[in-house]
């Protein structure tokens, strides 16, 4: 089958993917480039498991092409810390006690960091809105939630 | 303590929150080929033809493998009655009956479409009812030469009818003031864990294959591989990467043994990774059930008998139906004193994927019949549904249904705490607004634990143990217990979990025993490695063991004292260094043999109590539900992490509600109509309330500190608390489950049409 030479941007770096046209985001993330923190379970866009960032938005990675991240900028859960720190949501799901099994969390943290972007101060009502397309089965997604709301506050404190 | 008891980050958080933790679905090796399994398109056929010489030989296609291929056993838990492929004839839609290795997904995609199968449809056996008909079509004709655990009551499509009998429940409804009969149904649910079932394998030149999976029990699956295989369980190490959740659904082999296979026949590394639709036709969920229960009670509220069956929908293979069956019949008893029981549970084979464990198997089913009859019962007597409760429940001291002696028993303080907390005085507001309470106490798994313990050279410690982290944080906890009598702190600690060659044995992650029991054996290496320092200390400061102490990571005599990090490296260097073995078994829990019969689970041991209540609003046209509050007290006898207790209670109540309210895997002509997770309705952030945790704390005699088990426990009783206050909310009894808007709006208007 004919290949696709793609340049990609993925958490700021260039990556050089010669891929089927059929190939989505998430198989040149995880199979191709090994960045296995983007998970992998229903590949119908239902779980929200292989949520990143695709220019500041969320996507499902497990629908995407990745031939139309041509040219925009992919930011991966291996992406969000900077320097070797953490990231305040991440810092703020560890504080919280919201990681169990853990297999949602990278996805999840992504979904958060996408709406805080856009929405410094959210109501607990806006979060779980936000956080809607992420199955979590471990947690009930209480602790989640609160450390959402908790890394708003830190990051508002930081602006 | 300053350690144990704190609510302390858990050790793998790092890691999980950067996306570098790896599961067994990210594992990768070089070369590694890609498997997919076909299954079975019937429920109930026999093979006439199956043909995989085009399959085999398409481009990209490096192993084909059917029944044909692999040793002819039998292999099954309770019941030997599985085969890896079907051999000439399937059971159930979603049976493996071939497996391909190839060198990309699309290249076994196509390969699975080139194989040939060609299917003759015999009598199928759809549920319960037509299983237990007179008459009925067998699901394995040849029942009768399975080897199976010898204590099993099988007959044709019952695969084990466990008992248990106490004093006579004929004289008992005779003393009773009012008798009352009622028929529950549940549905076949899904634990719904995100991470698929995974497993790598690869085989090297010494005959030696070694799995990398998500299993909740890698010594489990090392010696039923081994029987699998044939092949000695020495020549098969399974290792656990990570899990990405499990709730029982991964005590059994899923993908290894055909990643095995398809390896041995590739020559290569081979991953197998379920889809969704895999997930949802042919794993082990949790069974559906019918119940019927039948309660004698005098007129002020004294339980004086009670008879009551269930029976399971496990279908095509027993799987773990047979146990879950035993199970049942302790929690039909309920956690309340009755002088006379007759309770059986009926484990059933029908033409469904095959059943296995769920998260506290049987609870919920069996909770939903017993707590939404204590309500019924609780109004017909004009009495409050708490009080009828509190005159029943057990209390210290008093004995189970089989006889053990009941001891840490915190259930009147649950079910006060936790509708103190709901504000139950006023359970039925009006205008659709309810209240409604549901209690049951629930087993800590016994099975032995083993840990290495060794002081590194820096002073820190490693904990080896054979338990793999589900995701609860038991690994955690059972850190804690070893930081806490060792003297260190929890960043002092890394684990290594999960490898049938390198890590002790361990009974695995089930049974919400993992804390308790590791815990414990955790307790036992410190002081086997406590000997150890101290001996090597008294020689190095001239001072009798005995005079010495621990004092933050130094071992303090009169005058004198040594690092840890000293004595380790002394040992390297004249003793092989400081390591101890620690291990666990629970003591087994007295019961009555008398009182039961074909039950494999005839005691709770180190059990729990718990109360959960819950206050909802429900629309009178739509049905739709509104939770406002959930509160859970449970008893977890002494909580060695709060942070995570809470967790498990928020995560066990938000999986209790989808059965609860939404989830259901939907069977029609023995096909499911749902597999894909859309239709398959899990809870998300918008179905889920806040729960309030409750952490009552009697102590058991046996966990380390006291602890109880807490995993299971807050999935047991959702429905029945939801059920109960619906009635409230409503006077609408749903009496089975799922309760779904649609059930209860039509149930309001027959409601209507029945008293217009």
């Amino acid at each position: 089958m004919t290949k696709l030479a793609l340049t990609l941007s993925i958490n700021g770096q260039r990556h050089e993917v010669l891929t089927e046209p059929h190939r989505t985001l998430l198989d040149v993330l995880r199979a191709d480039l090994g960045l296995t923190g983007t998970k992998e379970n229903c590949l119908e866009a239902e779980c929200g498991v292989c949520t990143v960032l695709l220019d500041g938005r969320t996507v499902n990675a497990c629908i995407l092409l990745a031939a139309q991240c041509q040219g925009r900028e992919v930011l991966t859960i291996e992406g969000l810390g900077r320097e070797g720190q953490l990231h305040p949501l991440q810092l703020a799901f560890i504080d919280h006690g919201s990681v169990q099994c853990g297999y949602c969390i990278p996805a999840m943290i992504l979904s958060a960091k996408a709406y805080l972007d856009e929405h410094p101060a959210p109501s607990e009502g806006q979060v779980r809105e936000a956080l809607a397309g992420n199955l979590c089965r471990c947690t009930g997604y209480q602790k989640i939630v609160d450390a959402v709301l908790a890394a708003a506050r830190e990051l508002a404190d930081r602006r | 303590m300053r350690v144990v008891g704190q609510s302390l980050a858990r050790v793998d958080a790092p890691g999980k929150v950067s996306g570098t933790a790896i599961y067994a679905a990210d594992f990768a090796l070089p070369g590694m080929l890609c498997g997919r399994v076909l299954r079975s398109t019937l429920p109930h056929a026999r093979i006439l033809r199956l043909d995989v010489t085009r399959a085999s030989a398409l481009p990209g296609v490096r192993a084909v493998i059917t029944a044909a291929d692999v040793p002819d056993v039998r292999y099954g838990a309770a019941v030997k009655d599985e085969t890896a492929f079907a051999r000439d004839e399937v059971r159930y839609v979603g049976q493996p009956v071939a497996a391909v290795a190839a060198a990309t997904p699309e290249a076994a995609e196509a390969a699975l479409a080139a194989i040939e199968v060609v299917y003759e449809s015999i009598p199928t056996v759809l549920d319960l009812e037509a299983a237990l008909a007179p008459g009925a079509p067998l699901v394995h004709e040849a029942w009768e030469s399975y080897t199976a655990i010898p204590i099993l009551q099988r007959e044709g499509n019952v695969c084990n009818r466990a008992r248990i009998v106490v004093g006579d429940v004929e004289r008992g409804f005779e003393e009773a003031d009012h008798v009352f009969e009622h028929r529950f149904r549940t549905s076949m649910v899904h634990q719904g864990y995100t991470e698929p079932r995974a497993a790598v394998a690869s085989w090297d030149s010494s005959g030696q294959v070694t799995v990398w999976s998500n299993t909740q029990l890698p010594f489990e699956a090392q010696n039923t591989l081994a029987e699998v295989l044939q092949i000695l369980p020495s020549k098969i190490r399974v290792v656990v990467p990570g899990i990405g959740g499990g709730f029982g659904g991964k005590l059994r082999l899923g993908v290894e043994h055909f990643a095995a296979f398809l390896a041995k026949k590739s020559g290569r590394p081979v991953k197998v990774v379920t889809t969704s639709e895999e997930e949802l036709t042919a794993a082990y969920p949790r069974q559906g059930t019918i119940v019927e229960l039948k309660t004698g009670v005098t007129k002020d509220g004294r339980i004086t008998a009670k008879a009551g069956r269930i029976w399971f929908d496990t279908g095509a293979f027993a799987g773990s139906g047979p146990g879950v069956a035993s199970v049942a019949t302790l929690v039909l008893a309920g956690p309340y004193k009755i002088p006379n029981l007759h309770l059986e549970g009926f484990a059933i084979y029908t033409n469904k994927t095959n059943c296995g464990s769920f998260r506290a198997p049987s609870g919920p089913q069996s909770n939903f019949a017993v707590e939404s009859q204590m309500d019924i019962m609780a109004d017909a007597l004009g009495l409050d549904p708490l009080e009828l409760r509190l005159r029943n429940i057990v209390r210290e001291g008093d004995e189970g249904p089989t006889g053990q002696i009941l001891h840490g028993v915190g259930l009147e303080e649950c079910l006060v705490k936790a509708a103190a907390a709901i504000g139950w005085k006023d359970r039925r507001p009006g205008s659709g607004r309810g209240k409604g309470l549901a209690c049951s106490w629930w087993t800590t798994t016994g099975g032995s634990s083993g840990v290495y313990v060794k002081i590194n050279p820096d002073g820190t410690v490693s904990l080896n143990t054979g338990a793999a982290e589900i995701g609860s944080g038991a690994l955690t906890g059972a850190a804690q217990v070893l930081a806490e009598e060792l003297g260190i702190d929890l960043s002092d600690i890394s684990v290594v979990s999960a490898d049938t060659f390198s890590t002790p044995f361990d009974f695995g992650a089930q049974g919400s025993r993992t804390a308790f029991a590791v815990g414990n054996a955790c307790r036992a290496a410190a002081a086997e490695l406590k000997r150890q320092i101290f001996a090597l200390a008294a020689a190095q400061l001239g001072a009798e063991p005995d005079a010495l102490t621990l004092v933050d990571k130094h071992v303090v005599a009169p005058g004198k004292r040594l690092s840890l990090a000293d004595l380790a490296r002394l040992s390297q260097q004249t003793g092989g260094g400081l390591i101890a073995h620690g291990t666990f078994i629970a003591p087994s829990t007295p019961y009555d043999t008398k009182r039961v019969e074909g039950h494999v689970y005839p005691a709770f041991h180190s059990p729990s109590f718990h109360a959960h209540a819950v206050d909802l609003s429900v629309d009178p046209e739509t049905g739709e539900l509104t939770i406002h509050k959930y509160v859970v007290a449970q008893d977890v006898g002494f909580a060695m992490n709060p942070t995570y207790i809470e967790g498990q209670i928020e995560g066990g109540v938000a999986q209790g509600l989808g059965q609860a309210l939404s989830e259901e895997i939907v069977y029609e002509g023995g096909r499911v109509l749902n597999p894909n997770l859309t239709d398959y309705k899990m809870p998300t952030t918008l179905d889920v309330p806040r729960v309030e945790s409750i952490l009552v704390q009697h102590p058991s005699t046996v966990g380390p500190y006291g602890a109880k088990g807490v995993g299971e426990p807050p999935n047991i009783e959702p429905p029945a608390a939801v059920a109960n206050a619906v009635a409230a909310a409503t006077g609408l009894r749903i009496t089975s489950l799922p309760i779904t808007a649609e059930k209860i709006a039509l149930g309001l208007v027959d409601a209507r049409a029945g008293g217009a």
